[in-house]
Order: structure tokens, then sequence, then C-alpha cells
């Protein structure tokens, strides 16, 4: 079985992006250049950690620090490779892209200039917060650090200042604060009633609640569950408590919508199977209600999708519809649903971050971001052109790309389960989003601009910085396709890890 | 049992009636200074309980500095700003009393007589406990009405404030042994939220010039 080790590398990994966010808003104001600088190495610092955790975890062994508190398994391991490994890339792209003026008129611009050192803090304490939240082994710190990710990135939500970007801040705030709420109260419950079966054991600790899930009042099991669905479903985006996320997702920078889509809301999905799945052995009809609600949300958030003009409500939309496939894969409880729905979960890290970076490098360019205005770019940026279809293929889960692979594996483990109305919804959800993205990608990139305002021959291509950022997502997307047993090992032993997975 | 009995249920009522007043004033300086008395009104229940498990002491002082001094000195430093006059709520004094009343009176009577249903051990479902669970649900539902019938933004985050209280409350009779690092966790970032949401809701109001909500109706679909 699993050997316990206690490493300071659980700890390290979000102390460095923490403390070099403090530096960078301190740093900062000295030279902008201090704080970008500091924010690429706090992320890196992580990737570090993560890349040094990973080979250990993979032996069999779970990494601890500070007693027990915090813990560091193979389900663990995954995410903070996750939000790292994308958390790298969308730095290197945020440096460039910050810098660029054009965004804002006149007076927005000097403020937005003066606030740069406080958005790499913010930056990186919302990085550190979320890989916190992932290696946590106590279920009351998890509420903490899950609404810490929230206070973090409330005003990068709002970073633009202006009234949407505001509003949407607002709604974030308040819509996500009242949410988790629900999460706090579901913990408490969660951990009283499971402290007066561990005598002696400091109950707060999720690997310790496994054992007497059971024991559990029934009625109050059920208030549990519904709470952390409300709570940290609110958070990872599912309908019906999803109307933050399109607001959020497109009134941020892009560099933190690719953050916010890419990696927040997958961290929010690990808090939900962290906590769900440890009733999943006792209360079997769970896994169809989960699944229900997965359909429920990639059939909604397919169709608002197609609804949409603004590129990044387009991609919003998509990302809730895709949250689906997660939570449905994790609802089947079953080995191929679990490891489906945690492959879903890293292919559509890499490729919605991708997308929105490659939005972003679009906005960069021109400054317009609806599909109205857009036309024609394809000539004048290729490489943006290549990086976004790819992101596209990989979302609509065409082979030979990464979504093919995961949405393949969840269709498999509902037909095992004989659910196929599960099946047939997310066949027709992947059609929905094929028909959604490839129309975006006709409207941005074939034609000529629809709007005045942009002549193509003023258009040039992103910085080398933005579309190496792009072009290393890209490769995850491919690699995943083509060569899925990659990422195997980790998956593997993640899948296995999540209580209650009933047979193989 | 070493507790006050009739100063817990006095300390209670005064507290469901606090919220009310929180809720219902349109005054917002009253508003705010109602929400401190009842944030007062919480750490002297704490205390209350606190004669039968002392590490409830220093919960008493996490309230009394996160929930009766910072949050309120927030608000009130916000007002002194803005003005006191609330954005009239979707529904009128009179109809907002009445369905505030009814709501309050149904659910307390409700919570108190299955508090079991949600009781994770047999003692919280008893004597003091059950009072205690009843009030905080009571005080939750009443911040929940508050942030989805106010439409000024400044209530909703009072709304807010009440729902955390309640929690907080809660806790008393849920996890009366819960390590202080954790409570001290949550009461912060409470505050920390709170704090932001007035700077984000202090920006809305000098790029749009209100408060209002109901303006807030740039993004939608």
């Amino acid at each position: 079985m699993d050997i316990s080790v206690p490493s300071n590398l659980t700890q390290l990994v979000f102390f460095i992006p923490a403390a070099a966010g403090l530096l960078a808003w301190l740093l900062g104001r000295v030279r902008r250049a201090f704080a970008e600088a500091l924010a690429l190495i706090g992320v890196a610092g992580a990737f570090a950690c993560a890349a040094a955790m990973t080979p250990r975890v993979l032996r069999g062994q779970v990494l601890t620090g500070w007693g027990l508190e915090l813990r560091v398994d193979s389900l663990s391991v995954l995410l903070v490779l996750l939000i790292s490994g994308i958390g790298l890339p969308a730095t290197l792209f945020a440096i460039r892209y910050m810098r660029h003026r054009r965004l804002l008129d006149g007076d927005s611009a000097d403020v937005t200039d003066r606030r740069l050192p406080g958005f790499y803090g913010l930056y990186s304490l919302f990085l550190a917060t979320m890989l916190w939240g992932c290696v946590t082994n106590n279920i009351i710190m998890l509420y903490v650090a899950v609404e810490a990710t929230t206070i973090a990135s409330g005003l990068l939500v709002a970073f633009y200042w202006d009234r949407r970007a505001l509003e949407a801040g607002y709604k974030y705030l308040m819509l996500l604060t009242v949410g988790i709420t629900f999460a706090l109260f579901a913990s408490v419950l969660l951990y009283a009633s499971a402290a007066a079966y561990l005598p002696g054991v400091n109950a707060m600790l999720i690997s310790e609640l496994q054992a007497v899930a059971e024991l559990i009042p029934r009625s109050v099991a059920i208030f549990v569950v519904a709470f952390f669905i409300v709570g940290f479903g609110t958070k990872a985006g599912i309908a019906p408590f999803h109307p933050w996320l399109p607001d959020a997702h497109a009134e941020a920078p892009s560099p933190v919508s690719a953050l916010l889509s890419g990696v927040m809301i997958k961290m929010a999905a690990y808090a939900l199977a962290r906590t769900l799945t440890i009733f999943y052995p006792s209360y079997a009809p769970l896994t169809v209600f989960v699944v229900a609600l997965g359909g429920f949300t990639m059939l909604l958030g397919g169709v608002m999708a197609l609804a949409q003009d603004d590129l990044k409500r387009l991609l919003a939309y998509s990302s809730v519809s895709q949250m689906g496939y997660v939570i449905m894969g994790i609802g089947f409880g079953t080995y191929l649903g679990v490891y489906g729905g945690l492959f879903h979960l890293l292919h559509h890290a890499a490729a919605k971050a991708l997308l929105f970076l490659s939005v972003g490098a679009v906005i960069y360019a021109t400054s317009l971001r609806s599909m109205s205005q857009l036309g024609g770019l394809g000539r004048r940026m290729p490489v943006t052109a290549v990086c976004f279809f790819i992101g596209a293929f990989a979302i609509s889960g065409l082979p030979p790309f990464s979504g093919f692979m995961s949405k393949i594996t969840i269709f498999m483990a509902g037909a095992q389960e004989g659910m196929w109305a599960a099946v047939g919804i997310g066949i027709f959800t992947s059609l929905l989003t094929l028909i959604v993205v490839i129309r975006a990608g006709q409207a941005i990139f074939w034609g000529n601009p629809k709007s005045a305002d942009i002549s193509l021959d003023a258009i040039h291509e992103a910085p080398t910085s933005l579309w190496v950022a792009m072009a290393g997502l890209a490769a995850i997307c491919l690699l995943l396709g083509i060569y899925p047993q990659a990422a195997y090992p980790i998956l593997n032993e993640a899948t296995l890890s999540i209580a209650g997975v009933l047979g193989p | 049992m070493p507790y006050n009995v009739g100063l817990i249920e006095t300390l209670s009522m005064l507290m469901i009636i606090t919220s009310v007043a929180a809720v219902e004033s349109y005054n917002l300086k009253r508003a705010a200074a109602a929400y401190a008395l009842q944030a007062l009104l919480i750490c002297g229940l704490i205390l209350a309980f606190a004669a039968g498990n002392p590490a409830l002491y220093i919960w008493a002082l996490v309230a009394l500095v996160t929930k009766a001094i910072l949050t309120p000195w927030f608000i009130l430093r916000y007002i002194a700003r803005t003005g006191e006059r609330e954005v009239p709520a979707i529904v009128g004094f009179g109809p907002s009393v009445a369905i505030a009343s009814v709501l309050l009176i149904s659910f307390y009577k409700f919570t108190h007589t299955y508090v079991h249903v949600l009781a994770p051990t047999p003692e919280a479902a008893a004597g003091v406990f059950r009072t205690n669970l009843a009030v905080a649900l009571t005080v939750f539902v009443l911040g929940l009405y508050a942030i989805l019938s106010r439409r000024d933004a400044i209530k909703t985050v009072i709304g807010l404030c009440l729902l955390e209280n309640a929690v907080h409350l809660s806790l008393v009779s849920l996890a009366p042994d819960m390590r202080e690092t954790a409570l001290i966790g949550i009461a912060t970032e409470v505050v920390v939220t709170v704090y932001l949401l007035l700077y984000v809701i202090a920006g809305i109001r000098e790029k749009v010039g209100t408060t209002d909500t109901y303006e807030l109706a740039e993004l939608h679909w």
C-alpha cells in the first residue's frame, strides 16, 4: 500500500509562488521587469516542485507535510502539475500581453500600467492558493483555500476597472462567496458528524473521513452532499450555478481567463471529486445524480455558446459545457469513468487555455473580440490561426487531438454502465461544440474584416513570447491525442486513489 | 448543565430582531449599526456557550475583532463617502417585513422541530444547542433573502455578512472543538471578501454613478 513520506516539497510548491507574489508586488514598484520576472520564477518554481514530486508519487509514496495537514497523493500531484504546467505558458503570455497599452483607452491605460505590480502579486498569489487547495488534507482548509482563490482572483477579474469588468468582479465575488458558504456548511457538518466516530483522530483530515462515511446519519449525509454540490459546484461552473462564469472569464485579462477557465474550475472539480467520492460506496444512487448534473451542464453550456458573438463569452460557455463531461465521467464512479473524467480535465485545461490565449493574441493584434467585427486574420496571423484550430478541434473531440481520447473514454464508460442517454447527450454536445468553434474560427480567420475599424495591412502576427506560449499548449493537445499513454501512469494512479472506484 | 438557558434564548431572539433591522432599515448607516449590534450579540452568545467549553473564549474574541469591529468599520467608512440612503428594494417596506416575519417564524419553527435531520450528533439536537442551530439557520435564510431581494449593492453585502454570521454561530453547535487556526482562517476570509466587495462597489459607483445592482445589466447571456 501507499507509504507516507514527509517532504518539504508539499509546502514549497505553494510557498514559492506566494513569496514570489509578495516580492513582485513590493519590487515591481521599483521596476516593472522585477514583477514580471518574479511571477515567472514563482510559477516555474512551483512547476519544478511538481515535477520533483511526480516520480516519487508514481512509485507509490504519499508525500506529507506539517504532520498530515498536507498530503500529496497521485490525484493531488496531477492537479499540481496541471496548475503549474498551464500557469507557466499563461504567465509567459501575460508578460508581453499586459504591456500592450492599445488594449485600453488613454486614461485606463495609465491606471493599468501603475497597477501592474499588484497584478503580478495577485496573479502569483492566485496560483499559490490553487496549489495550496490541491495539497491540503484538511476539510476546513480546503474550503479556506477555495475561498482564498476567489479573493485572490476577484481583483484580477475586475482588473481593467471599466464598467463591464467591475460588474463582472462584483458578480464574481458575491456569487462565489455565497456559493462557497454552502461548502463551508457541508465541511463543518461532515467534520462534526465524523468526529463522533473518530475518537483520538483529527477528524478534519480528509484521508480519515473515508473510513466513517457510511456511519454518518443518512439525513446529514444528504445535506452534506447537496451543500458540497452547491458550494464547490458553483466554483466549478456547474449549471445551474454558472451565471458568474461567462462574465468573469470574458472580462478578465486574457491570461487570467486562461487560468480561470483552464485551471481554477478544475481545482473546484477536484474539491468536488475529493469530497463527493467519500460517499460513493455507501450511496450508489448519488452517481446517477452526478451524471445527470453533468449531462445538464454540458448541454446548457453548449447551447448557450451557440448564441454568443463575443469570442471570450463563447469560450466561457464552452467551458461550462466541457466541465459537464468532467463531472459526468467522475459521476460514473467506475474506473473507466473516473479515468475519462480526469483525462478530460487534463485535456480541457490545455485546450481551453490555448483557445483563450489564441483569442488573446487576436485581441492583442486588433483590440476586438466580436465575431461580427473580425475576419480574414488567417492570412496575417497564421500561427495564431493554427493554434486556435488545434484548440478548437481538440475541444470538439476530433481525432487525433486530446479531446477525442478523453471523450471516447467517457462514452465507453457510459456504454459500459448502460447509460445510453448520457452518452447520447455527450455526443450531441460534441457536435454542438464543433459547430460553435468552427463557426468562430471561420468568422475570425476567413473572409474579410467585417468592421471598418481594422485594416488587414496594419495587423501583424503575435510577438514571439505570445505564440511560444500558445505553441507549447498546442503541443500538449497533440501529444495527448496521438500518444495518450503518456498520461497513463499518472492518470491511472490518480483514478485508483479516488475513493469509491467500484471496479475495473 | 452549566449553560444559562434564559440568557442564551434572550440573546438568540435579539439576534433575529437585529437581523430583520439590518435587512429592513432604509438608512444604510442604521443597517450597519444593526449589523454591528448583531455581531456583539454573537460574541455574547459564544461567551454564554463558553461556560461549558472554555475554548470558545477565543472564538468570541475572533468574532469581536472581525465581525463587530472591522466589518462595520469598512461598511461605515464606505457609506460616509456615498450617502446613507438605500436604493429602494424590489419589495416595499410593509410587504418585505411581512415576508421576512413569515419566513422567520415558519423557518424557525421548522428547523427547531426537525433539527435532528441536520444535527450531526444527538447533543447538537438538544437543549440550547437546538435553539442555537435553529437561530443560525434562520439568520442564514434571512441573509439569502436580503441578497436576493435588495437592489442596493451595500445591502447585498450586509446580507452576505448575515449569512457568514449565521455560519459562525452554527459552529458553536456543530463543531465546538474545531481548532482556532481553522476558525481564524474562516473569519479572516469573510472580512477580506467584504473589503474587496466594497472596493469594487466603490469602483462601480465611480464609473456607473449608482450602486443599484439592477443597473448592472451590461453583461447578460
